[in-house]
């Protein structure tokens, strides 16, 4: 009986607390960066993607301008590649929460994000958040396209701020065919998926240096239409 | 040593020896200047692949991928300049009427066929030699220098080379297009020695690279049995050199299948050639 009381009690609790107050605590225990720029080393564990560890420097200016300066080739990750204070803001999400649990020995909570505006976006967010220490130590990102993102992050102190030091991301995305291949491989043959890990390690962070728009300017990667 | 020089001195005289190297530098010129026009279409294409999912930064369309672009366009279109000339080597004789003067004098038939067979070689050699100077040279002008993605789209695999190893690799690259090239030479050399005429020649050699082409290239079973005893699926192991890791042991295999190509094919030319009757 006592379980059963206890059981309703903690859904009630649940039921009762927003779950957006944990983003609300993130963005502002982030509030006060306003720029950030590292050093960024990828690693590709991706057999379709066969490359050597790859260097950059990464700028970011509040609330979505980045760059990426790098003299050779360098692929980065659309998602979950780099940390943006900005990007998981209460009102733009729906947010359902999901479960507690515990994350690396702290206490943790699981919310489900979807996007209030479905027309920008259509990727579902579940984030694992660190509740002690305001941090998102997941993100899991399952759009409608078959793609599917995992993101673990592990966070280091810089000037006063937690700021990430390496992110582990997990792909199995589709991969996108030439026409002419989809006509011969459709007899039993499944799409091919681009499966893998990247490392993304962050290093020799500089924050609020003030990074002005001259920076951003030639921001643009190869636009790929 | 001698009979070589001067078969390539003949060789080298005569006017079609050079069409071959006028279209090469044309298609070259050509290609490497509609890509640089349409440098997005072509990146959209390549990367198609992995654009929904990374940013992409740096000069990815630069000179050394222009090159190995193209080379793997011309891989197929080559050996038509190739049998132009060797196609043409020992028939143009008959076709002339040089072929008695030639075999009465001196120097014996094997020096004679050998010679001739050398020059073939040369030529093919200077040809892709020729093809790899325009291709990397106006590549590099043009599209400037970077890191090399081999984007293997049948694999859905993308290779990229750190710019420091990227000469060296397209120095075996070439190599192993010449080598590839070199059993498209022997086997027009040989339907040379067969042939009174430099048409059949030219147009059998091509039939049996097209057909050879397109038979290993079926995506059905029977065809996939078929394509390890055609000479053809070989002649792309230069490939294998801007691949990573580099498959050494593949890269041997390949190369010492065309070589025995080259020297059953010779060997039958020769034979040919020795017993060549001129009386009648």
């Amino acid at each position: 009986m006592a379980g059963i009381l206890f059981l309703l009690s903690s859904e009630l609790i649940q039921a009762q607390e927003d779950p957006g107050r944990y983003l609300d605590l993130i963005e502002k225990k982030y509030s006060d960066v306003k720029d950030y720029m590292a050093d960024v080393n990828v690693h590709f564990d991706i057999e379709a993607l066969k490359a050597p560890d790859m260097q950059a420097k990464l700028y970011y200016r509040a609330p979505d301008k980045m760059k990426v300066e790098s003299k050779r080739i360098f692929f980065f990750p659309k998602e979950g590649g780099y940390f943006n204070p900005s990007l998981f803001k209460k009102k733009d999400f729906d947010v359902r929460f999901l479960e507690r649990l515990i994350y690396d020995g702290r206490k943790a909570v699981r919310l489900k994000l979807t996007p209030t505006d479905t027309e920008t976006s259509n990727k579902v967010y579940v984030l694992t958040i660190d509740t002690e220490r305001n941090l998102i130590r997941e993100i899991k990102i399952s759009p409608s396209e078959g793609r599917e993102i995992k993101a673990a992050v592990e966070y280091g102190m810089f000037n006063h701020f937690e700021l990430p030091t390496h992110i582990d991301l997990q792909l199995d995305i589709p991969s996108d065919e030439p026409s002419g291949m989809k006509e011969f491989t459709q007899f039993g043959q499944k799409t091919k998926r681009i499966t893998g890990k990247v490392e993304i390690t962050y290093s020799n962070y500089k924050v609020n240096v003030g990074l002005t728009d001259e920076i951003f300017k030639d921001a643009e990667p190869h636009r790929l239409k | 040593m001698k009979l070589f020089w001067l078969e390539t001195y003949k060789t080298f005289s005569r006017w079609r020896t050079y069409i071959s190297f006028g279209f090469i530098a044309l298609i070259v010129i050509m290609t490497e200047v509609v890509m640089k026009l349409s440098a997005d279409e072509i990146l959209y294409r390549m990367m198609r692949s992995f654009q929904k999912d990374f940013l992409i930064f740096g000069n990815v369309l630069n000179g050394w991928f222009i090159t190995a672009f193209i080379m793997n366009s011309l891989h197929i279109h080559i050996p038509f300049f190739i049998t132009l000339v060797a196609g043409d080597i020992v028939s143009s004789e008959a076709t002339a009427g040089t072929m008695r003067l030639l075999l009465i004098r001196p120097p014996s038939r094997s020096k004679i066929i050998t010679a001739k067979y050398l020059t073939t070689l040369f030529y093919t050699t200077g040809l892709v030699i020729f093809l790899a100077l325009i291709c990397i040279t106006l590549g590099l002008l043009l599209f400037g220098h970077g890191d090399l993605m081999m984007n293997y789209q049948s694999k859905l695999r993308i290779v990229f080379i750190p710019e420091a190893e990227v000469p060296l690799r397209m120095l075996l690259a070439f190599t192993a297009a010449v080598w590839s090239m070199t059993v498209v030479a022997s086997l027009a050399f040989l339907f040379s020695t067969l042939a009174e005429n430099s048409i059949g020649p030219i147009i059998g050699t091509m039939a049996v690279v097209i057909v050879f082409l397109v038979l290993g290239n079926f995506p059905f079973d029977f065809f996939r049995m078929l394509s390890p005893y055609l000479f053809t699926t070989y002649m792309i192991f230069w490939q294998r050199f801007l691949d990573d890791p580099i498959p050494w042991q593949e890269i041997a295999r390949s190369a010492l299948i065309l070589g025995l190509h080259n020297i059953g094919l010779f060997s039958i030319a020769f034979v040919v050639f020795t017993r060549k009757d001129i009386k009648s």
